[in-house]
């Protein structure tokens, strides 16, 4: 057993001093020894010998561009079925005179297929965005003037004084105590 | 042959031999007198241009427009039709009552309308100078003056009334330029 260690030390030290020398093989790759390069493995043969090479992880890589592509294609590969299919199938609407007394819907009035079915079915006509807008614009100038009337009334009361506004509340007149006077007034 | 004679020849048998390309409104458009000479070939070789030509005619042309007519064959049975819109014309921004913000509303989306169709038109003019430039080559400062004075009329008039409004344009800014040119107008005369 000590013989043993002894041997090992000494082939160990034997490499530390010259490690180039054929006799001095040390297999343990931590201790200091030169790579020797007269001897190297062949490794583009079929029957070369397996390396383990050494690289960075490409795991996190590859997980995150198959999620990518999958999750891409996902909804991309049938949006794009959909839409040959359409064009196709369907295709676009031609350019044609208004018939007389008739009075197209408000779909009617785009070319593109997909176009047309998500304004008939998702959005309102033109006509009617145009009421609304009008409508928003009658509630706020009936905003505005009355608030302005407002404004003029308040002056007129606050003038005048003779309105309901601006009315300070005081205390009953029967409530006062007239028998310390010596006349009403004091 | 020299190499612009080929390229002229290959742009010419391309617009005259294909399928794709075709010419609309000769009104507006219209074509050169045809100038081809007789084909007086004084060698042997092959013409480089006829070779191109029938190149991008079998490799491109053809199936396209094979494609094309296939695809008008599936969708001839239900022809969908679309038109363009036309607006009742509302009253001015000058013909409003002051508070009346119903009449602006309506007047602004008139002016809004009517301010595309002039850039529209302002396009088209272009576009048709263009077209002329390209027909007559060299000479068409020349042949075109007829275009050349229509677009620059067209240009003045789109900068005098649209001109520097800016991308916030309104009917009321619009109003207010035409105030100024009024008004330079009297002072100048």
């Amino acid at each position: 057993m000590v013989g043993m260690s002894v041997l090992r030390s000494a082939a160990a030290f034997a490499a530390r001093l010259n490690p180039l020398k054929s006799g001095n093989f040390a297999p343990n790759l931590l201790s200091r020894t030169a790579i020797r390069t007269d001897k190297v493995a062949v490794r583009w043969e079929s029957h070369g010998k397996q390396m383990f090479v050494i690289k960075p992880t490409g795991y996190y890589d590859t997980r995150f561009l198959k999620l990518l592509r999958f999750y891409i294609l996902l909804t991309g590969i049938p949006v794009a079925v959909i839409v040959t299919a359409v064009n196709v199938f369907v295709g676009e609407a031609e350019l044609a005179e208004i018939p007389e007394g008739y009075e197209p819907e408000h779909w009617e009035y785009y070319k593109h297929p997909i176009t047309r079915w998500i304004t008939r079915n998702f959005f309102d006509s033109p006509a009617k965005d145009y009421e609304k807008m009008m409508a928003l614009i009658h509630i706020e100038t009936e905003k505005a003037e009355m608030r302005l009337k407002q404004q003029e009334v308040r002056k007129h009361m606050r003038m005048n004084g003779d309105g309901p506004w601006f009315q300070i509340e005081t205390l009953d007149k029967n409530l006062i105590d007239h028998s310390v006077k010596s006349t009403p007034d004091n | 042959m020299g190499v612009k004679e080929i390229t002229l020849d290959f742009l010419f048998l391309l617009t005259k031999q294909s399928k794709m390309t075709s010419d609309s409104d000769k009104n507006a458009y219209p074509e050169p007198p045809r100038q081809t000479p007789v084909v007086d070939k004084q060698t042997a070789l092959p013409n480089p241009a006829l070779i191109l030509t029938k190149l991008f005619y079998y490799s491109v042309d053809l199936p396209v427009t094979t494609f094309k007519e296939l695809v008008d064959g599936i969708q001839s049975g239900n022809k969908q039709k679309y038109y363009h819109q036309k607006f009742r014309r509302v009253p001015d921004l000058t013909e409003c009552t002051e508070g009346d913000y119903l009449c602006y509303y309506e007047a602004e989306m008139q002016w809004r309308r009517d301010y595309k169709v002039d850039q529209e038109i302002v396009k088209v003019v272009q576009e048709r100078l263009r077209a002329c430039q390209q027909r007559e080559g060299a000479s068409y400062q020349q042949n075109c003056a007829n275009e050349i004075q229509q677009f620059s009329e067209v240009a003045k008039a789109y900068q005098s009334r649209y001109g520097d409004l800016g991308a916030y344009a309104s009917s009321r800014k619009c109003l207010m330029k035409q105030k100024e040119r009024m008004m330079a107008a009297n002072a100048k005369a």
